[in-house]
């Protein structure tokens, strides 16, 4: 009897001491450049030979929609707004048309906040350039100007691929929701190719799809002023989490940050918040509302989530205080104790 | 069984606990570097012995340095300095990208602790 029972204890010694041994796991990692930014795609449990092969098409996607819609180098949108500028017809080429009415309708809901025919602005700011600005504001007066011109989504009207305008000061930046509209393109290719579990992470902007084998994606969320993860979140099925952050693109004049996030109501970058971080089921929706969400603020967040249908917000304003819907607050996963800045909101939904 | 036996099977009971918590749910440091170069094929470097790597990119030679099983871009001839900024990274899963350079730095590890990093 003593004897069996010690067979048993060894056996189960040795299952117990087998299952402290990680399961390898079969992430294939495939990484490019493309939008001014790196390329992430990981996918869950897919053959070397498919999985290259698909990366390569979702590059090769990337490269061309970076072509298409750059907003000041030589090419189909840089064309389009020269056209709108002298108040002629242009056109735009059929595959892209679909951004363009994505643009417009996030625009709409957003109040205009995410405003995607403010490209003179942005050029004014100095960041229609991949280095950044240094050290000079552009003239006030230039902005005054651009504020009464107020472009606006309004002012476009869109008759099959032939766009006019009647304001001249109308330029097309898709910078907004480029990455976003294109991380659900690679999404959609993903699925042609039968891969339902996989991420695609443009710049720390993402979409993530079904899971890590028996667990779900884990995402961290990085802290806005420190260096380290601020918060986690768990993803199974489908979603994007975007973050817009003053930290992402920025200049300093006489010790005073100037980030790339422009308020279009001012003309002025949105000096309120620090970072928003948004998760939706669609990325090009996330992506704008994290832009129009920035702008909003502490104050205006909450209105401005609830009419572009967002269920998930969290916004960390320039005093540190992190506002947070109900929703949001269940699945979120804070680092540290983070309890005495936060400020819950009523649900959104 | 001997005595010796039962000394072995109670020590391995008892590391089972520290192991699984160690092997399952701790952070695991990084035990390679895969580092992007524009276009090329990514290539792999271990983060020991500590060292200074140069990488040549568009806009120069960024220099990489390897230290004490952490990785940072130490010098980057970009003008807006974000990749040098990024600081030392640790962790399986961390990034830090020189875009005007078009140089990267992913650490990877058997398995990190997040499958992506949002910001």
């Amino acid at each position: 009897m003593t004897g069996k029972l010690s067979r048993l204890a060894c056996l189960l010694l040795i299952l117990g001491i087998i299952g402290c041994e990680p399961q390898k796991h079969p992430v294939h990692h495939d990484q490019f450049f493309a939008f001014g930014t790196l390329i992430d795609v990981s996918l869950y449990d897919v053959e070397q030979p498919l999985a290259e092969s698909v990366c390569r098409q979702i590059e090769q996607d990337f490269m061309a929609m970076h072509a298409s819609w750059h907003a000041w180098q030589p090419g189909p949108l840089a064309s389009l707004n020269r056209d709108l500028s002298d108040l002629e017809a242009g056109s735009i080429e059929s595959s892209t048309l679909p951004l363009l009415m994505e643009a417009h309708r996030l625009s709409r809901l957003s109040s205009g906040l995410f405003n995607p025919v403010m490209g003179n602005l942005i050029a004014l700011w100095g960041f229609h350039d991949n280095a950044l600005p240094l050290g000079t504001l552009p003239d006030s007066a230039a902005i005054s100007e651009f504020i009464a011109q107020a472009p606006s989504i309004n002012d476009i009207k869109i008759d099959g691929t032939r766009i006019t305008s009647k304001n001249p000061s109308i330029a097309y930046d898709l910078g907004g929701i480029a990455k976003g509209y294109a991380i659900d393109r690679a999404i959609d290719r993903l699925r042609e190719a039968g891969i339902h579990n996989a991420i695609v992470n443009a710049g720390g902007d993402l979409r993530a799809i079904g899971q890590h084998g028996e667990r779900p994606w884990r995402i961290g969320i990085r802290h806005p002023r420190e260096n380290g993860i601020l918060a986690s979140i768990e993803i199974s099925g489908d979603d994007s989490v975007f973050t817009s952050g003053d930290y992402e693109r920025y200049f300093e004049v006489d010790g005073k940050r100037y980030h790339h996030i422009i308020d279009p109501r001012t003309g002025y970058p949105a000096m309120e918040t620090t970072s928003v971080t948004v998760i939706h089921d669609n990325a090009v929706t996330a992506d704008a509302a994290a832009t129009a969400l920035f702008i909003a603020g502490p104050d205006q967040w909450w209105s401005i989530a609830k009419s572009m249908g967002i269920r998930y917000v969290m916004l960390i304003d320039t005093h540190g205080t992190i506002h947070i819907n109900p929703a949001m607050q269940s699945r979120i996963h804070f680092e540290s104790a983070v309890n005495a800045n936060l400020s819950l909101s009523a649900p959104l939904q | 069984m001997t005595r010796a036996d039962q000394i072995l099977i109670l020590l391995a009971v008892c590391a089972m606990p520290f192991l699984y918590i160690h092997l399952w749910f701790g952070d695991e440091p990084a035990r390679l570097v895969q580092i992007q170069n524009g276009s090329d094929t990514p290539i792999f470097e271990t983060l020991q012995p500590d060292r200074m790597l140069r990488i040549a990119g568009p806009l120069g030679e960024s220099i990489i340095e390897v230290s004490n099983g952490r990785i940072r871009f130490a010098s980057s001839p970009c003008t807006t300095k974000v990749c040098v900024h990024s600081g030392w990274l640790t962790n399986a899963g961390e990034f830090a990208a020189c875009l005007p350079n078009r140089i990267s730095l992913t650490l990877v590890g058997l398995e990190p602790r997040f499958d992506a990093i949002n910001f």
